[in-house]
């Protein structure tokens, strides 16, 4: 089983934003899901989330660290907008 | 009966000595268990996992302080809990005594030995001792992120295929029948607690640590047993077997080398 990386996404109040707030590897979303709470630990957040970094879909970008999952074919937004 | 007031006053002398030794056993027992914990910030099997294990030890720490503070109640002197008493004197869990070799040994530890700790703390949440209601619904909500953790370590460990599962198997045979015996012994000062209402009878307390630990323990083909015999040598004073952690961990937990120097 390869590790996983999650990206970390959180609140201190409710009706802010989520916030990226930075990113972890792990085998499982459940491990991934107590180390996000055990290591992004230094607010009190209201409500913190993990996504999947291979599930976050690119929109104009095909570099950076979301561009793993870009999506190929018709689906696809080209890198430079509408131009 | 009142038992809202602290310690127990309006209790026999015997069920207030037994509630004294319940939360000594536990707050010694977590606290070596945040020791045990702390070893492993480093060298676990990644950062991730190393920097849970120092979170974890701190929350076992807080919560031993907490139940230390509770048991002035009791007429103790927290502060001599804390830091002046003798290995003997310790009355943390058995299998604790050692330091953990590796991370199966780890895993089973955070599986029984804290899921134990937790079963034990529900068991004093759901009793007659108001006073300390509040602290044990915090403390069982820091825990429900031990057991996430331990869950997740359990079962990748034990669906693997090589030394991992055959280690964790070895961690759990040793560590589990102690912390039965520890958690329910069911001898004479667990009998009164459980007839004042004050913690839960052996039969249930075995049976509540099935409930939470057979599913885990199914992938290795094993079942927290329903009926222990206490070991010859049982410490009914303390609340656990004869023996104590070892030497180089309680003189961290009193913090004896660095105290002489900075604490007037």
């Amino acid at each position: 089983m390869e590790e996983q990386v999650f990206d970390v996404f959180a609140r201190k109040n409710r009706g802010e934003s989520l916030t990226h707030i930075g990113y972890l590897s792990a085998l499982t979303p459940e491990l991934a899901r107590v180390y996000a709470w055990k290591t992004y630990d230094e607010e009190n957040w209201f409500e913190m989330c993990i996504v999947p970094r291979d599930q976050i879909i690119p929109v104009n970008r095909t570099d950076g660290p979301f561009a793993g999952a870009a999506l190929t074919g018709p689906g696809r937004v080209d890198q430079g907008g509408r131009g | 009966m009142n038992v809202l007031d602290p310690g127990l006053p309006h209790h026999p002398e015997p069920a207030r000595q037994a509630f004294r030794r319940l939360l000594l056993g536990m707050a010694d027992t977590k606290r070596i268990l945040g020791i045990r914990y702390s070893d492993w910030l480093l060298g676990a099997p990644s950062i991730e996992a190393g920097i849970a294990a120092s979170s974890m030890a701190q929350d076992e720490w807080g919560h031993a302080r907490l139940l230390y503070a509770t048991l002035k109640d009791f007429g103790a002197d927290p502060e001599a809990l804390e830091h002046d008493r003798h290995e003997n004197a310790y009355a943390s869990w058995d299998p604790l005594d050692e330091p953990l070799p590796d991370w199966a040994w780890v895993t089973a530890t955070m599986m029984v030995v804290d899921g134990g700790l937790s079963v034990a703390l529900e068991g004093i949440l759901e009793g007659a001792y108001e006073p300390l209601q509040g602290r044990m619904q915090k403390m069982l909500g820091e825990e429900e992120f031990h057991e996430a953790l331990a869950e997740a370590w359990f079962t990748r460990l034990a669906s693997s295929q090589g030394e991992g599962r055959v280690h964790l198997k070895s961690a759990v045979e040793a560590v589990l029948p102690a912390t039965l015996s520890c958690l329910a012994p069911g001898d004479e000062a667990h009998a009164v607690l459980a007839e004042e209402g004050l913690f839960p009878g052996a039969e249930a307390l075995r049976s509540r640590l099935a409930a939470r630990l057979d599913p885990s323990l199914s992938h290795l083909g094993m079942s927290v047993p329903l009926e222990v015999a206490l070991d010859e040598g049982w410490d009914s004073t303390r609340g656990r077997g004869p023996g104590h952690p070892g030497l180089e961990a309680v003189e961290r937990a009193r913090g004896d080398r660095n105290r002489a120097l900075f604490v007037e």
